[in-house]
Parts: C-alpha cells; sequence; structure tokens
C-alpha cells in the first residue's frame, strides 16, 4: 500500500492533531508560530476527511484500516482496526469543522490569556481523541479516546481558574465523567470476557442472539458510560457547570463535538453491537431519555439567567432531539436525528461564539446587567440573530429543516406502528421548540436590545477574526438550510444507510461473507421544502403588517375622537405610553413562570450543585440502566 | 478462587462509588474514584487469568499450539488504565488543591456556587 493512499487518510487526520499538540508546546513561544501550527493540523485534518467523502459517503465504501498491517485471521480480528464507514466520517466531518472554526476564533480570543500554548496543546488532544473515538473499530480504543478527551475537556473547563466557578465545574465534571468512563471500561471488559474479542466488528456479529446475563450487564454499563458523554439528563447539569466557565472556543467543542460523541458511541452501541432497535423496549429506553432531556432542560434554560448557562441547557435540549429521532428506528427517523446533530454543532456553535464576543467585549455574561449592545456591536448581533433563529427552527434556516424531519418521523412512526406514544412524543418536541423560541426572544431582548446600559457605552465591535468565524457558522446555517435535500443526498442518508446495513460493516472488517443480517437500501426522504414556508412565513408577516397599518389610519368618528386622544385605544397601536424600563434577565416571561413556580422551584432545588448529589444520579441512572437491561434485553 | 477475585471486583466498584455519593469531603471523593478503578483493573486482570497458565512471553519458535499461558491482552489493557487513572488523580488533586485555595474549604457542600 503506497503511503499516500487513500486508506490511510484516517489516521494521518488523527496524527496531524496529536503532533499539533506536541509540537505546539515545545515550539509555541511565539504567538504567530503556535497559531500557525494548531490552525495547520487541524485545516489539514479536516482536508484529509474531506478528500474522503466521494468514496465513502457517495460510493459506500467502507475503509478498515489495521494498524501495523496486524489484521485477521481464520475470520478473527487479530489486530485494532481503524474502521470509517458514512456514520464515522459524518461524526468526523461535523468534529472537524467544528475544530477547524473554533480554532479561528481562539485565535484573537484567547490572545489576553496566559499559557496559551498550552491551550492550544489541550484544545488539539481533544479535538484528536474526538476524532479517534469516532473513526475507531475496536472498543478498547474507543475508551482510550474517550478518557483523553474527557481528561482534556476537564482542564480546559479549568483553563481560566480564576473565573468563578471553573474550578468548581471542572471538579464535578473530572468527578461523574470518570464515573461514566469507569463503566464504559467495565462495559468494555465485560465483553471481551463473553467473546475474547474488542473489535466492533467481531463483536457486531457475535453478540446479537448470544446475549446472557454479563452482557445484559455490559449494555448497561455502556449505555450509561456513553450518556454521561453525552450529558443526557440525569447528566445534564455538569454540562451547564462546565459551559459557563469554559472558554467561548471550548463551549463549541464541548456542546458541538464532546456530546456527539456520546451519541455516536450509543448508536454503535445499539445498532451495531447488540443491534436491538427491533425491540420496543430499547426504542422505549432511547425515546424517553431524549424526551425527557428535550423538555428538563429547556425549561432549566428558561430559569437561567447567565447568557452561556442558558445556551448550555438549550444545547442539551437539542441533542434529546437527536437521540429521540435516533429511537424511532427507521431510516427517515436516523437520517432526520443525523441531519439535526449537525445543525446542532453548526448553530450551538454559532451562539456560543456570539456569546463568547459579548463576553469579550463586556466582561459579563449576565443577562440581568448586558443590554442594547445592538447598537455597538451590530454585526454580531446579526449573526446572533441567525443562530437564534436556527435553533428555534424559523425557516429557512437549518433548525427549521432538520425539526420539521423529526417531526415528520415521529407522526409517521405513529402512523405505521400505530402507537399513541409517538404523537405524545412530537408534541413535546413541538412544544420544545416553542419554549425554545420563547427563550431566545428573551435572549436577544435582554441582550442585544433595550436599553445600553451606561457602563457599555464604549463597547467595541467583536475583531476581525471572531466575527470571521461567526460568519463561517452562519453562511453554513443558511446553506444547509436552504439546500436539505443536498445535505440528505450527500450527508446524512448515506449514513443513515450505513446504520441500518450492519452486515456491511462486519464484512468490510472480517473480509467474510456479508452475514445475513437485514440490509435496507431503501431512500426515503421527507417531503418539504422550506422555500414554501418561507413563503408562507413572509405571507403572513405581510397580512400582519397590512392588518396594522389599517388599524393605524382607522377611521375615527366624532364623538369617539375625543375618547381616542393620544391613541391610546387605537386598534393594534393603543396603549399606554411609559417611560423605558429594562426587562431584566428573568422577567419576560415572568406570567408563565409564575404559573409553573413549583415546577421551577423544585428543579432549581433538584440541581443543588454539591457533587454528592449528581454521583447518586448517576449511581442511580445505572442502577435504573441495570435492572432495565436484565428484565428487557 | 477466581469467583473471589469477581466479588472483590465489583465490591471495589461499588464502595468506590459509595465513596463518592456519601463523603462530603473533596480528598475523600479523589480516593472513591481511585478505588472505583482499582476495582475495574481487578475485573481486568482476573478475566485473563487462567489457572496454571504461564507468564504470556513467548518468540514465535518457542510458541506451541499445547503452550498454556493467561490472556496477554487484558494485561495490556490493565497497564493503559492504570496509566488513565494516574492521571485522572493527578488532576483532581490538583484541581482540590486549587478549589481549596480559592474557597478556603474541602467541604463539597460549601463548593457550590454553580447551582440551579
Amino acid at each position: 500500500m503506497n503511503w499516500l493512499s487513500y486508506q490511510h487518510f484516517p489516521i494521518y487526520a488523527i496524527m496531524v492533531l496529536f503532533l499539533g499538540a506536541f509540537l505546539v508546546v515545545l515550539l509555541g513561544k511565539n504567538r504567530v508560530v503556535r497559531a500557525a501550527l494548531a490552525l495547520l493540523s487541524v485545516s489539514a485534518s479536516l482536508a484529509l476527511l474531506v478528500a474522503l467523502v466521494p468514496r465513502v459517503m457517495l460510493g459506500g465504501e467502507i475503509i478498515a484500516y489495521w494498524m501495523g498491517g496486524r489484521g485477521m485471521s481464520g475470520g478473527y480480528a487479530m489486530g485494532i482496526a481503524l474502521e470509517v464507514d458514512a456514520l464515522s466520517l459524518f461524526f468526523a466531518l461535523l468534529v472537524a469543522v467544528a475544530v477547524f472554526v473554533a480554532c479561528l476564533y481562539s485565535i484573537q480570543y484567547m490572545e489576553h490569556d496566559d499559557n496559551v500554548s498550552q491551550y492550544y496543546t489541550l484544545f488539539l488532544l481533544l479535538a484528536g481523541g474526538v476524532l479517534g473515538l469516532v473513526l475507531s473499530g475496536d472498543l478498547f480504543n474507543m475508551f482510550v479516546m474517550v478518557e483523553i478527551l474527557t481528561f482534556a475537556a476537564v482542564a480546559l473547563t479549568a483553563f481560566r481558574n480564576t473565573v468563578t466557578g471553573a474550578l468548581e465545574a471542572a471538579f464535578k465534571y473530572l468527578v461523574v465523567g470518570s464515573i461514566g468512563s469507569v463503566c464504559i471500561l467495565a462495559g468494555t471488559i465485560m465483553l471481551y470476557a463473553q467473546t475474547h474479542t474488542l473489535s466492533l466488528a467481531q463483536l457486531s456479529l457475535l453478540l446479537p442472539g448470544n446475549l446472557n446475563n454479563a452482557t445484559k450487564l455490559a449494555f448497561a454499563l455502556l449505555f450509561v458510560g456513553f450518556g454521561t458523554k453525552a450529558f443526557l439528563v440525569p447528566f445534564h447539569p455538569l454540562a451547564a457547570d462546565a459551559h459557563g466557565a469554559a472558554p467561548a472556543p471550548i463551549s463549541v467543542l464541548i456542546s458541538g463535538v464532546l456530546t456527539k460523541s456520546g451519541i455516536y458511541g450509543i448508536i454503535r452501541l445499539v445498532y451495531f453491537l447488540f443491534q436491538n432497535m427491533d425491540l420496543g423496549a430499547i426504542r422505549f429506553l432511547l425515546v424517553v431519555v431524549g424526551s425527557l432531556s428535550m423538555f428538563v432542560c429547556v425549561t432549566m434554560a428558561l430559569a437561567q439567567h447567565d447568557f452561556k448557562r442558558l445556551l448550555a441547557f438549550h444545547s442539551i435540549s437539542q441533542i434529546g432531539y437527536v437521540l429521540t429521532a435516533v429511537g424511532l428506528a427507521t431510516t427517515l427517523g436516523v437520517s432526520s436525528g443525523l441531519y439535526h446533530a449537525m445543525n446542532h454543532t453548526i448553530f450551538k456553535g454559532l451562539l456560543f461564539l456570539a456569546a463568547g464576543a459579548v463576553l469579550h467585549e463586556t466582561g459579563t455574561t449576565d443577562l440581568n446587567q448586558l443590554g442594547g449592545l445592538a447598537k455597538r456591536m451590530p454585526r454580531t448581533t446579526a449573526l446572533f440573530l441567525i443562530g437564534a433563529a436556527s435553533i428555534s427552527g424559523i425557516p429557512p434556516f437549518n433548525g427549521f429543516a432538520s425539526k420539521w424531519l423529526i417531526y415528520q418521523a415521529a407522526y409517521q412512526k405513529a402512523v405505521e406502528s400505530g402507537h399513541i406514544g409517538y404523537l405524545l412524543v412530537t408534541i413535546v418536541a413541538l412544544v420544545t421548540s416553542t419554549l425554545t423560541l420563547a427563550s431566545f426572544i428573551k435572549v436577544s431582548q435582554s441582550v442585544f436590545f433595550g436599553r445600553l446600559p451606561e457602563r457599555f457605552e464604549k463597547v467595541k465591535e467583536a475583531p476581525f477574526g471572531m466575527r470571521l468565524a461567526m460568519g463561517v457558522f452562519a453562511l453554513l446555517c443558511v446553506a444547509t438550510g436552504l439546500l436539505p435535500q443536498a445535505v440528505v443526498k450527500t450527508l446524512t442518508l448515506p449514513a443513515a444507510q450505513a446504520v441500518e446495513n450492519v452486515g456491511r460493516y462486519i464484512a468490510a472488517a472480517l473480509g467474510t461473507e456479508m452475514p445475513a443480517i437485514r440490509t435496507v437500501t431503501a431512500v426515503e426522504i421527507g417531503v418539504w421544502n422550506p422555500i414554501n414556508w418561507l413563503l408562507l412565513l413572509g405571507v403572513s408577516l405581510l397580512s400582519v403588517t397590512l392588518v396594522a397599518l389599517l388599524g393605524k389610519y382607522d377611521r375615527v368618528s366624532e364623538n369617539e375622537g375625543a375618547v381616542r386622544a393620544g391613541g391610546k385605544y387605537d386598534l393594534f397601536f393603543g396603549g399606554e405610553k411609559s417611560v423605558h424600563s429594562q426587562v431584566g434577565g428573568g422577567d419576560l416571561f415572568w406570567g408563565f413562570k409564575h404559573n409553573w413556580r413549583h415546577y421551577f422551584s423544585f428543579m432549581h432545588d433538584l440541581h443543588s450543585g454539591v457533587v454528592n448529589d449528581y454521583a447518586l444520579w448517576a449511581a442511580l441512572a445505572l442502577a435504573l440502566a441495570i435492572v432495565f437491561s436484565q428484565i428487557v434485553l | 478462587m477466581i469467583l473471589m477475585n469477581y466479588i472483590c471486583a465489583f465490591f471495589l466498584m461499588a464502595l468506590g462509588l459509595y465513596t463518592v455519593v456519601t463523603k462530603h469531603n473533596l480528598l475523600k471523593t479523589v480516593i472513591g474514584l481511585s478505588i472505583m478503578d482499582y476495582g475495574v483493573n481487578l475485573l481486568i486482570v482476573s478475566v485473563g487469568f487462567h489457572p496454571g497458565g504461564t507468564a504470556p512471553i513467548f518468540s514465535f519458535t518457542e510458541l506451541h499450539p499445547e503452550s498454556f499461558f493467561v490472556d496477554p491482552i487484558p494485561q495490556a489493557l490493565t497497564l493503559t488504565s492504570i496509566v488513565i487513572s494516574a492521571c485522572v488523580t493527578a488532576m483532581s488533586l490538583a484541581l482540590v488543591m486549587k478549589i481549596y485555595e480559592q474557597y478556603g474549604t474541602m467541604d463539597t457542600r460549601e463548593v457550590r456556587r454553580l447551582r440551579g
């Protein structure tokens, strides 16, 4: 094999990141050199992965790469493999793009910090860890990569250790993250004890149909372990803490990349290793955990008054969408879930970078102190609004396309299976989307609009390098929203088909005849077009404007005129004239919050911030998962 | 005899988790995490153990179909896992030290500025 041949590209893509991590700390005294090194390694990694797209995504090829040429003999995997199918490449591309943009943003964002070369080292370690995780074809390697990325993420959370709560957040993340890692390792070794292999392909061949109590326990351990990495519901407070303290580019990585690695692990677990998605109970598990994450986190977000903490809860809420869609176990469901995963990386990245720009210029992310920044930072505001519209699912941005597909998939599943529960899921998803919109109206109102506090009179626009990074994400938001058919065809559908065709994954690694496991080739793409919905939105906007204008020029009869003086009773334009008052972070939806006050105060007390409580939740989740897996599998 | 190892391994894991959940001292939390790691390491080594097997060190000429040795892969896995848990312990101790400097306490119930 020629060393330039494409089979080597996956390992090169991982290697350049780790190599960059070492070189940055060796040669990174000069700020130009270290930025150039970091940018060079992430762009090289991105380029290598993009070069694989035609073969793996469009050609449907699966690259099985055995390290050191030690492959397999007699149908048994001997070596350590990297196995790249469309699913791996899909996640790898997400990672590479997010890492590239975050690195671009870091150059100016981290300018005033100490030890920036160590920052880049950890940054590249984190990137390499996630990339290694999604490209690996070996369960133990996945564990090692999980540890590398957890370690780097914890260190980066505490990087600005003078920020309030940074150390505390890092410690909590480390404790619960370690519990998750121990679960993954124990699960891995339980599987090894039963099957004597660590290769994902071999395990996918041996495990289904041969379950005993030990492998059932392993399922529960691995599920909880990857759930910790995705910050699914009992683990969501850690995400909020970590995001609040970490520098903005790291928030992009934690929300856009780390959570995806957890989702990737769960997909590999249920669709490949155990192949138990045809069990109703497992679909139930995924959909319920997903819907809970969706709803709990969006309501937690409504109660926040810190910009980044609020975004963090929304991040997990959107991950809930992804898990729910993946749990539907239809091609459309998986495809729409992956589409939403991609969009989540893009719009969440944009929002976190906008929050970082606000922090960089004003020095605070407290919603009660900010206000009126649109006057001082018009470009950042515009970019933020694109992200906010995307996450709330407003056409023509990408969030609309994927959320629409998810509703459609859930509804279709409800019709097909005749199960009323899936309709309920659709409703939860819609309500969550509405609450998301509400909370982003609150954020835009209290950060970018309203009155500008005096202390922010001299605030400047974010520097060019940071705006450029945000611009890339904003462009992707619009592009993936306007061309959904192209995205589905080139990216998400091949990945969804890879998920459904497990047999091909096994055959590619082991070189055996394709085992007789279900192969699905059906092409199902949702029937919808964002342009139509944009037109509909435009028409309704136009009619509202028209009615409002008519109301303004309403003819006033003589005797009513006196009453209406001052325009107090005008249609649509009436109301008391009042002096401007700043609406603080918490009180835009005070009526809603008042009605739900018992729920909110209960949730507030539950998220106590004591690390023992979070560990207890982890233990509880583990116990439930073990009982569940022993009963239903 | 090997059954005792398995029982001990899971007992250690449960004990570690219990420590993390119930103890309010940050250092004890770190100790609890380490105990969990020891439990898993014991589990891994026990999985590879065959009673009566020799050490898995052979050259290709010495290797016969009838040679009987313990499974070398779990031992390699244990080494990796030990290195990783040492790193995690070092990192968490460093964090505990910095937390003590900033908060002036080791009690988890007082290290809760981020909540709600």
